[in-house]
């Protein structure tokens, strides 16, 4: 069964914009419960406009931005190309014109939530509301995936939507990294080392890592543990190797990989140069940048590859 | 109607609620145009079913298999020899101003001598309690998914119906539609692909194409999507490069689908594919030039058609319609011009269009003289009363005109869809059944009776019958739109007090995209 290349470029959006919907969400429920306990800590909710991206707009004041302002930026500005609700509308648009390389019910999961998060998007900036859209994004998000585990023939479309998946992934993971765990390295030395476990834990939690880290570690929260689980254990599927190795895994399986392959490598080697940065939260912002920019190369190649021929 | 009184108003409103919810998250939708937006609307669906007895049915359904043969070999007639206009039975000079006649199609053979392999007629019942086909939409008819879509809806509105009665199955439409289709392949070319050519996610019958592409496993391509290679063969481009294409279903009007044959403009065809298909290293349906037959004046001819090719008396049909270009006729429809619809036979889109017994004198008295003037442009046919049904309004249950579209598929061999698409007219009195213009469907039910069925099952006795008593299902059923119709006052005459624009020529003229509009406007 052939792909159309069209086909190949939207599902792969399809499954990007899908991950960064879910994955956005994560971030932004995570960074609430370790802002609960901290209320005075001087913590931003502005911070979390960098992990997101400004998306082509920066209207937004991020200095003086209140927790309502970033969130409705976050979670509900249609104007904001990163925000949750853009991500799901772009993500539900690209795979309209996909479904006949699905299974129905991939279709109907990810309408569903479109249909409800147009209509909740506006209502849900409070706390209380907020909770439940975004458990419902995440939810819905990994409902798709169980349809596709466990209903799609392994064909091209599919390894292009794991690809899609993955590569959005592995940026966010470093996104997180790159501007949470960095600013966290560099906490200043009046920080209670309890202050420090519990943001550790939030950036685990955002990343939704922190049972599987205290299970292969069974250890204490230390943040250059984190860093290196969240980067090297490729055995847990959000760290950044576990998706490089997906990625690898899914670029085998599709026609003419040479090139692609060649560049997946390279990704892999702007990860393990990054090795000695766990430690540093400068150097660790550096080097995230660095393998971001790999990832973004890859899409590029790809999209010569599989699309524009 | 046994099911109506069973349920009562209340638990019908709560059947309707739970289809729509169920429309919305299935995504069946269609899409219009408005204020330089598309805009994806739910599919409007009313609960209460539409019924026709499956003895009925059988008729129609023969009926239509019959008129689909003789179009065909009337297409394929004037493409070729033109043997019905040497022998005066069809005017030739009519062909000189047909806008659908395509002269690039000239001397072309496709396969099985078949053009139009699949069109979607429009029918309505009349006052006399008759099906009468109203037009052949040859070219890309639209609808076919939202008959199979609504049947899913109305089995989960009323499992207990569909337990108890036997509904003949809509489902295998599909399945028939892909042997139709991969028959078309050049000969020789084993596995063949098959693509749906759509204009792309703007149009208002996508969600049709993606459906079918769905359910036939087929590539759902867009004009971008392909390209005629110097073999004069037709490539799609996929992750593995270029892939030979043997089939195309298009749902594209022909002025679209070549900018190098027809319209330069066209960013939604693809440049080579009518010299593709005329050296048979492709299979279109339906061919390039289908339309010729679909046509105001050439439908006068059916009937005719009828019997010079099958030697066989039409067993569906026509409306009556006068042409105007015969002294006789002319003299009657002159005659009697306020009981006549008039229609100019070149215009689309219920353009030009005259309600005899409506119009204002002057009206009148003008088109008597584009008649006088120019008759070769003009036909005529009877008013007619359309029947209604049951249908779930604001007020309750209330009687609604309606129509149908069921589906032909002409190849080797000759398939009809059980029943078809029924559009209802929303609002009182309207003729108007456009769900781009509030009309709604609803889901169309053939029901055979135990009485022809009992010998298939052990068990006969659970089956009761739906339409009424033991035999005179039928007639009851008949009678059943028809004193509806009369009980608001006749049909046509409620649809009096709308406007000139809601009025009976648009149900019988509505292009035919018009599911919600147009398919081929690009």
């Amino acid at each position: 069964m052939a792909l159309l290349s069209r086909v190949a470029e939207r599902l792969y959006w399809g499954a990007r914009y899908l991950e960064r919907a879910e994955d956005a969400s994560r971030v932004l429920q995570s960074f609430g419960d370790v802002l609960a306990d901290y209320p005075g800590s001087g913590m931003q909710w502005s911070s979390l406009v960098a992990v997101a991206g400004a998306g082509g707009k920066d209207s937004i004041d991020v200095v003086a931005s209140e927790e309502s302002a970033v969130v409705q930026y976050l979670l509900a500005d249609r104007e904001h190309a990163n925000s949750i609700a853009v991500s799901i509308e772009r993500s539900r648009e690209n795979l309209r014109t996909c479904r006949e390389v699905m299974p129905r019910e991939a279709w109907v999961a990810v309408n569903d939530l479109s249909l409800f998060v147009r209509g909740a998007a506006a209502t849900s900036i409070d706390r209380r509301r907020r909770e439940r859209l975004l458990t419902r994004v995440i939810d819905d998000s990994r409902r798709l995936d169980g349809v596709l585990q466990s209903a799609m023939t392994r064909d091209e479309a599919f390894e292009m939507w794991r690809l899609g998946r993955y590569i959005e992934r592995a940026d966010m993971t470093t996104r997180v990294l790159g501007v949470r765990a960095a600013s966290l390295l560099a906490l200043p030395a009046g920080a209670t080392e309890e202050f420090a476990e519990v943001q550790w834990m939030g950036v685990l939690r955002s990343l939704s890592a922190l049972q599987m880290y205290q299970r292969a570690t069974r250890g204490p929260i230390i943040g250059s543990e984190v860093v290196r689980f969240l980067l090297f254990d490729h055995r847990f599927p959000r760290s950044v190797a576990g998706c490089l190795a997906e990625i690898r895994a899914s670029t085998l399986r599709m026609p003419s990989h040479t090139t692609v392959l060649g560049t997946v490598e390279s990704v892999d080697r702007a990860l393990r140069r990054s090795r000695p940065a766990a430690d540093d939260g400068v150097a660790l912002d550096a080097a995230m940048d660095g393998v971001q920019l790999a990832l973004g190369r890859l899409n590029d190649v790809m999209h010569e590859q599989y699309v524009v021929h | 109607m046994e099911l109506l009184d069973q349920l009562g108003v209340d638990e019908l409103r709560e059947r309707q609620r739970m289809s729509d919810v169920e429309i919305l998250t299935m995504g069946i939708s269609f899409t219009i145009y408005s204020d330089g937006e598309n805009i994806d609307r739910a599919w409007p669906f009313d609960v209460i079913p539409r019924l026709i007895s499956g003895e009925e049915w059988e008729r129609v359904a023969n009926g239509l298999m019959q008129r689909l043969r003789a179009l065909n070999m009337f297409i394929d007639d004037v493409y070729n020899e033109q043997r019905i206009i040497a022998a005066g039975i069809f005017p030739g000079e009519l062909l000189d101003d047909a806008t659908n006649f395509r002269e690039e199609c000239r001397g072309v053979h496709p396969k099985f001598g078949v053009w139009a392999h699949i069109s979607g007629s429009d029918l309505v019942r009349a006052g006399d309690g008759q099906f009468y086909v109203l037009e052949d939409n040859l070219r890309v008819p639209s609808g076919v998914s939202y008959v199979l879509e609504n049947r899913v809806v109305a089995k989960r509105a009323f499992p207990e119906l569909f337990e108890r009665h036997l509904i003949r199955p809509v489902d295998g439409y599909t399945d028939e539609l892909n042997k139709l289709l991969m028959s078309l392949a050049p000969d020789g070319r084993r596995d063949p692909n098959l693509v749906v050519l759509t204009p792309g996610i703007f149009n208002s019958a996508y969600f049709e194409h993606s459906f079918l592409a769905q359910r036939m496993g087929a590539e759902l391509v867009e004009g971008a999507d392909l390209v005629v290679g110097d073999d004069e063969c037709v490539y799609m481009k996929t992750v593995q490069g270029l892939e030979r294409v043997d089939v195309i279903y298009r749902r594209i009007d022909d002025l679209f689908l070549d900018p190098e044959a027809f319209n330069p403009d066209s960013m939604l065809g693809v440049p080579g594919l009518m010299r593709a298909w005329k050296a048979g290293n492709v299979g279109i349906a339906n061919a390039p030039g289908a339309g010729v037959a679909d046509d105001k004046c050439v439908y006068a001819w059916v009937p005719d058609m009828v019997r010079y090719y099958l030697g066989e008396e039409p067993l569906i049909a026509n409306v009556p319609t006068f042409r105007c270009m015969y002294d006789d006729e002319r003299a009657y429809v002159l005659d009697n011009l306020d009981q006549l619809v008039l229609k100019p036979a070149n215009e689309s889109g219920g353009y030009g269009i005259v309600i005899g017994d409506r119009a204002a004198p002057d009206v009148l008295e003008a088109a008597a003289a584009s008649i006088r003037s120019d008759p070769r442009n003009w036909v005529a046919q009877p008013i007619l009363d359309l029947s209604t049904a049951p249908t779930l309004v604001a007020d309750g249950i209330a009687p609604r005109h309606l129509d149908l579209r069921p589906f032909i598929l002409t190849g080797e061999h000759s398939y009809v869809t059980a029943g078809g698409l029924t559009r209802v007219a929303l609002k009182e009195g309207s003729l108007i059944v456009n769900s781009s213009q509030g009309g709604g469907s609803k889901d169309t039910w053939i029901v055979d009776l135990d009485d022809d069925f009992s010998a298939r099952f052990t068990t006969p006795q659970t089956f009761q019958p739906l339409l009424g008593g033991h035999g005179q299902t039928q007639s009851q059923s008949q009678s059943q739109s028809q004193t509806q119709s009369q009980g608001q006052g006749q049909g046509h005459t409620q649809s009096q007090s709308q406007g000139p624009t809601q009025s009976q020529d648009q149900t019988q003229t509505g292009a035919e995209g018009d599911v919600a509009d147009p398919e081929a406007t690009g």
